[in-house]
């Protein structure tokens, strides 16, 4: 699935002045299966960008496409499709559910379209370091430990792209790898494509493109 | 893990005293129901009378006996009593004009020949089928209504016979025979009995006969018209009853008793049927607020759920259904406690002299059921609302 954005302005970021590399108010195509970093400075709209693409947020002008379908023209039922199958995302405030166990956030999505067992998503814990927090309630848990456990939420699903708000803010390098690594894994059997917002830093990842905001 | 999700923390205090709220309403709405329409069926069927009729005359006084005032009833005085508001109808009770005898006229009955006085109602008086109430020349035998105390009488005059008595079904079975006569005319006309009355001291036979053995046999000029039958509306006989004292009408007083009672308990059943329905009505209003209330607390749980993936119809259902389930406990509490009421309350009426009929009501469950519809089209649509407003 192709996402395009076709002079998207969202209306915050209108008094904003934005280059023609920018994806606001340009036009900018993602292909199938592209590893695309989204690099900008805090306040350039990477939550955005997540959230729009997400059918999230409507306050823009301009169009969003997957393939040749506009998002605005999309049923909920076609959004419960896209958000359970096509399109997985690992938040930026992370949107986990504080007052479930780690093991009952995981399995709440994974359920929806069954990836992972049980055992599977202990051994995904368990390379993120985090397998002895599998009954704690997330609310209870550090940030670092919670972003791995949205990073695998996300990616107990069905995708053929992942969008990653800011997804090792909170994480140290050696973690972050780990977690690049998980995800790369996924994607490539998946042939599917992620993209990554970052404030500048790659974490020396592999990826096809750098696009601006 | 979603039941565990949206309804583990929440504040069960409001949720316990709307569904008292509700259990109370639902429980007397069906009670009352069920009651107003006992008391409403009590004495149907027993008469041939239509409920809530009566037939009455004015007083007989010092002064009426010596002819100073009048015991008929004029054109103007029925139009007056039609038009009060709590008067259903009013029709004159026409009697014969001319003389008539009543005999049997069967070979299994031993003969019984008596003079008799015969009247007619309007039709409309009477809880019997219009096809079997009319009469015209020519017609096999002519449809009459008998007073009880006459059957009495025949069975009395049979036992002392030595032949066995009859029964109601028995005794329509037996063919009768009118005798029509004036100074120069005689006539036979034969009569089948189609029900009873206790009510009437007379016999009743259709108007068109009445109207041929007036024309054909009076010899008087048109009779007075000396009682009436009254329909009194539902519930309101109390002001029938004020009416008849002022204008010094009578009726027999059974019919009275009956209707006065049927009146005052079906009012107070009335009353407890507005209060019920008011209190099931606030009561699903608080169900359905606290519904909302839990919704908005577990407003970041909707979203994030519609966010990964979860479909809004699922999530409706599930707070849909809970409450749902909800009223449905409160409805099956109060059905039980409804039949333990009933319980008690039958015995009350029955040892109080009230006979009404003790099996269920299905106006009573249909109102349960109504109410049930109501409530769980209402959460539906709250429901409904309260997800897309997160999408």
């Amino acid at each position: 699935m192709n996402i395009r954005f076709e002079q998207v302005m969202p209306f915050p970021l209108s008094s904003i002045k934005h280059g023609e590399e920018s994806i606001w108010g340009n036009k900018v195509r993602f292909d199938s299966g592209e590893k695309v970093i989204l690099n900008a400075s805090s306040g350039k709209g990477k939550s955005t960008f997540t959230m729009t693409t997400l059918g999230l947020r409507h306050d823009y002008s301009g169009n969003v496409f997957y393939n040749d379908n506009d998002i605005r023209s999309m049923s909920y039922e076609d959004w419960t499709n896209i958000r359970q199958t096509k399109i997985s995302v690992v938040f930026q405030d992370l949107q986990l559910f504080p007052k479930l166990t780690v093991r009952e956030n995981l399995k709440l999505k994974n359920d929806l379209s069954p990836v992972y067992t049980e055992e599977e998503l202990r051994s995904l814990l368990n390379q993120l370091g985090i397998a002895n927090k599998w009954d704690q309630e997330c609310g209870i848990l550090s940030m670092g430990q919670q972003q791995r456990v949205a990073i695998i939420r996300a990616l107990a699903q069905p995708f053929e792209w992942i969008l990653l708000d800011e997804p090792f803010s909170h994480l140290d390098e050696e973690n972050t790898q780990k977690c690049l690594t998980l995800i790369h894994q996924r994607c490539d059997e998946q042939r599917a494509g992620f993209i990554l917002t970052t404030l500048g830093d790659d974490h020396g990842t592999k990826y096809d493109r750098e696009q601006k905001l | 893990m979603l039941k565990k999700l949206l309804f583990k923390n929440q504040d069960k205090k409001q949720l316990i005293i709307a569904m008292i709220g509700a259990f109370m309403g639902i429980t007397f709405l069906i009670t009352s129901i069920h009651y107003l329409i006992k008391v409403n069926e009590f004495g149907e069927g027993a008469d041939i009378l239509g409920p809530n009729t009566i037939i009455v005359q004015k007083k007989v006084s010092n002064s009426s006996s010596l002819n100073l005032t009048k015991t008929d009833f004029s054109e103007s005085e029925i139009q007056k009593m039609k038009n009060e508001p709590f008067i259903e109808d009013v029709q004159p009770v026409i009697s014969n004009n001319f003389d008539v005898s009543f005999e049997t006229a069967d070979p299994m009955v031993p003969r019984f020949r008596t003079d008799v006085f015969i009247q007619t109602i309007d039709p409309e008086f009477l809880d019997v089928k219009s096809d079997k109430w009319h009469w015209k020349e020519g017609d096999e035998f002519v449809p009459i209504v008998l007073p009880r105390d006459f059957l009495v009488m025949l069975n009395t005059f049979m036992s002392a016979q030595g032949i066995p008595q009859v029964s109601d079904d028995l005794a329509k079975d037996v063919k009768f025979k009118f005798t029509l006569k004036n100074d120069t005319d005689k006539e036979w006309v034969d009569a089948r009995i189609i029900g009873f009355t206790n009510e009437v001291a007379s016999i009743l036979v259709p108007e068109s006969f009445m109207k041929y053995g007036n024309d054909k046999y009076s010899t008087e000029k048109e009779k007075k018209i000396t009682q009436i039958m009254i329909a009194g509306k539902e519930s309101e006989f109390g002001r029938v009853e004020e009416m008849l004292n002022e204008r010094g009408l009578e009726s027999k007083n059974s019919q009275m008793v009956v209707g006065r009672l049927k009146s005052m308990v079906g009012t107070l059943f009335l009353v407890v049927l507005g209060i019920s329905v008011i209190a099931v009505f606030v009561s699903g209003l608080v169900l359905i607020q606290y519904m909302q209330l839990l919704m908005s607390r577990n407003a970041y749980e909707v979203r994030t759920l519609l966010r990964i993936g979860y479909p809004p119809k699922m999530l409706i259902n599930h707070f849909f259904i809970y409450f749902v389930k909800v009223f449905g406990i409160i409805s099956a509490s109060g059905l039980a406690v409804f039949f333990i009421f009933k319980f008690f309350l039958d015995e009350m009426f029955e040892s109080g002299g009230l006979y009404i009929d003790t099996t269920l009501s299905y106006q009573s469950v249909l109102s349960l059921l109504f109410a049930y519809l109501i409530f769980s089209v209402a959460s539906y649509r709250n429901a409904q609302k309260g997800i897309f407003k997160d999408y």
